[in-house]
């Protein structure tokens, strides 16, 4: 059975060339054009701001990670994505199973407000919070009341981060699940499975690396957002920053090595996803190669 | 356990997919749905599976005389086969067989030893004991097929649907899988209905054929019944080439050009239009005339590679084309040349009235 793997593999990587390829030096200007573009818009930026970072030296660097307000801004941030993470987790995937694998009105009106949060401003995001929950909003009375505080506190930087990343998930799961189409589940029902069954059983094992892949680019979107976040936190030193908005405090604070620091760990975590993604996507385009496979069986 | 279907119809947007079908199958029976596609097969096979449902109305869904119409498909037990197998990709061999008993509820979930005795068993059945560990990429179509259907079997279903068991096979492998079903169906007799777009499938499986099109069966019966006497113009010509002439009825016989022949059961009004179908296999060649009895044509085209020997003909009279198929050894004795003339003789003729369009 050794022969059928290699009898699938798609065809890469020609040796010859293809009547289609440029001729040498065009395709050296190409490259080299790319490469620098490359490096002045990705690079140097990235490198520039781990030297600024540690222009003062290790021990200012780690300084800046001693304070008390650095800390909480950090730890809000790991607070704020670790609730919208798994919450735009369960949302994505509810959606993207209902899109898929059910027929139902209004569907096409489902898919377009899933991509929402993609086409209005973050700013607009954090906007509409304010409106509903904040003074004069319609909630104001009853949460004054009640001594809930939404907007300028956690539950809102919460609710707009949320907001934001919502798409990610549900956005990077319908094209694969819609590719992987519904005999799996339809095949899991006639033996007997229930729904419940069949979402643990036959579902969640045939998209998990596709749905990583999503986790992965919503965590790395909540933990960098900054426009929604903005307008809904009210900045308040310590308790409602968040990384982002902390760096913005420190650089309008002409702390500018503090600010870089701060930066710095914000890229460093920003790498580590990129790792994680590439990594991730290599086994998510082996499972969609999967399917595309066993339909042409 | 008898299966039976009364009145389904069926529309997905404005497209009828099945037009108020009817069709009982009887407990152990090994019925095929034949039919091209679009003519509503799988459709009928879905509804009968629970995995879609008829529309609102009279029909009904029988499982052993029990309505089981508006049940969904994890409750009917019926093993189902999908044309491309639907094996879980994330599953061994082994654990995709096993799957219909693991998700059984716990008080009716047989304890590990019995689960790893009843997969075995099946894995004896389908010849693949050896590749119990196996995952389905590893496994080439026919195998991939087998594993679906001991999946479908693990189960113990009284009812076994088969949508294109083998559509996806190459015919080598189609044709043993053909047999092994065949078996497979002597052995367990479980009731079973298979969905087939191929005709020779049908007839070679099938206790009884039931002909689709358009989302109404137009004929059922065993295959016999179906090729010998086909009711219906489409069916005549969906169970295998056929050459149509067009003609008259006259007297108890069918006029073609000048000549006449002997029409058994002539339908249709006397003295009126018809087409006469004639099976390749029933037609007779000789050099010898034979007065009003035969037709002349021209050998247009020959090929004699395989069992028989195909021949094209064409008509003098009106330059309409036909084939005849031979025995290797007729064609060697009449020995055909390209442009030679020669008069063929119409048996077992089956006339229809003209508006009776194919």
């Amino acid at each position: 059975m050794g022969d059928t793997t290699t009898f699938f593999r798609s065809p890469r990587r020609e040796p010859h060339r293809r009547s289609t390829a440029e001729s040498p030096w065009v395709r050296r200007l190409l490259i080299t054009g790319a490469l620098l573009f490359l490096g002045i818009f990705l690079v140097m930026p990235l490198v520039l701001l781990f030297a600024e970072a540690l222009s003062k030296g290790l021990g200012f660097y780690f300084h800046t990670f001693r304070d008390p307000l650095t800390l909480s801004a950090v730890k809000l941030t790991f607070i704020t994505a670790g609730i919208s993470v798994p919450l735009n987790c369960i949302f994505g995937v509810a959606a993207a199973w209902a899109i898929t694998k059910f027929d139902f009105r209004g569907k096409n009106l489902l898919i377009t407000l899933i991509d929402l949060p993609f086409s209005v401003s973050p700013v607009i995001a954090g906007l509409i919070y304010v409106l509903v929950f904040g003074a004069p909003g319609p909630f104001w009375t009853w949460l004054s009341e009640h001594n809930l505080k939404i907007i300028f506190a956690v539950p809102g930087i919460v609710l707009a981060t949320t907001f934001v990343t919502f798409p990610f998930v549900a956005r990077e799961l319908i094209p694969l699940m819609q590719a992987q189409g519904r005999t799996d589940e339809e095949a899991a029902r006639v033996l007997g499975a229930s729904g419940w069954q069949t979402l643990w059983r036959v579902t969640l094992p045939n998209i998990k690396w596709g749905l990583l892949y999503g986790v992965i680019l919503c965590n790395a979107r909540a933990m960098g957002e900054f426009g929604a976040v903005s307008v809904v936190s009210g900045h308040i030193r310590g308790i409602t920053n968040t990384i982002p908005l902390h760096i913005e405090i420190l650089y309008n604070d002409y702390n500018t090595t503090g600010a870089f620091a701060v930066a710095s760990l914000l890229a460093f975590l920003g790498l580590v996803t990129l790792v994680l993604k590439a990594w991730v996507e290599r086994k998510k385009n082996a499972e969609l190669r999967a399917t595309e496979i066993r339909m042409t069986v | 356990m008898s299966v039976e279907v009364r009145n389904i119809a069926k529309k997905f947007g404005r497209f009828p997919a099945l037009n108020g079908v009817s069709l009982k199958v009887e407990s152990g029976e090994l019925v095929a749905l034949l039919g091209p596609s679009g003519s509503g097969k799988t459709t009928l096979l879905r509804i009968i599976a629970g995995l879609e449902f008829p529309d609102t109305g009279e029909g009904r869904v029988l499982f052993f005389g029990e309505d089981v119409t508006h049940i969904p498909a994890s409750g009917r037990k019926a093993g189902f086969a999908f044309q491309h197998y639907a094996l879980f990709r994330h599953l061994d061999v082994f654990e995709n067989i096993a799957f219909g008993l693991r998700v059984l509820p716990r008080s009716k979930r047989p304890k590990e030893p019995e689960i790893r005795e009843r997969v075995e068993k099946l894995l004896k059945l389908i010849q693949l004991d050896a590749h119990s560990k196996r995952f389905p990429s590893q496994l080439s179509g026919g195998q991939r097929q087998r594993v679906a259907l001991a999946r479908a079997l693990a189960v113990e279903p009284k009812v076994l649907l088969l949508d294109e068991p083998f559509g996806a096979l190459d015919t080598k492998v189609r044709k043993e899988l053909r047999r092994w079903l065949r078996q497979l169906h002597e052995e367990i007799h479980v009731t079973t209905l298979f969905v087939t777009h191929d005709r020779e499938e049908a007839l070679e499986v099938a206790g009884r054929v039931a002909v689709l099109r358009d989302g109404r069966i137009e004929q059922i019966g065993t295959p016999e019944e179906i090729y010998d006497h086909p009711a219906t113009p489409f069916v005549y010509d969906f169970l295998g080439n056929v050459n149509a002439f067009a003609g008259r009825v006259h007297d108890g016989a069918v006029e073609i050009g000048e000549n006449k022949f002997a029409a058994p059961q002539p339908t249709g009004k006397d003295d009126s239009a018809a087409i006469a179908f004639v099976r390749p296999h029933d037609i007779r060649i000789s050099r010898e005339p034979g007065g009003h009895a035969t037709l002349a044509a021209r050998v247009v085209y020959c090929h004699a590679a395989g069992p028989m020997a195909h021949l094209e003909l064409e008509r003098v009279d009106n330059g309409d084309r036909f084939t005849v198929q031979l025995s290797k050894e007729q064609f060697r004795e009449l020995d055909p040349n390209l442009g030679e003339q020669v008069y063929v003789e119409l048996k077992n003729v089956k006339i229809f009235p003209e508006d009776y369009s194919i």
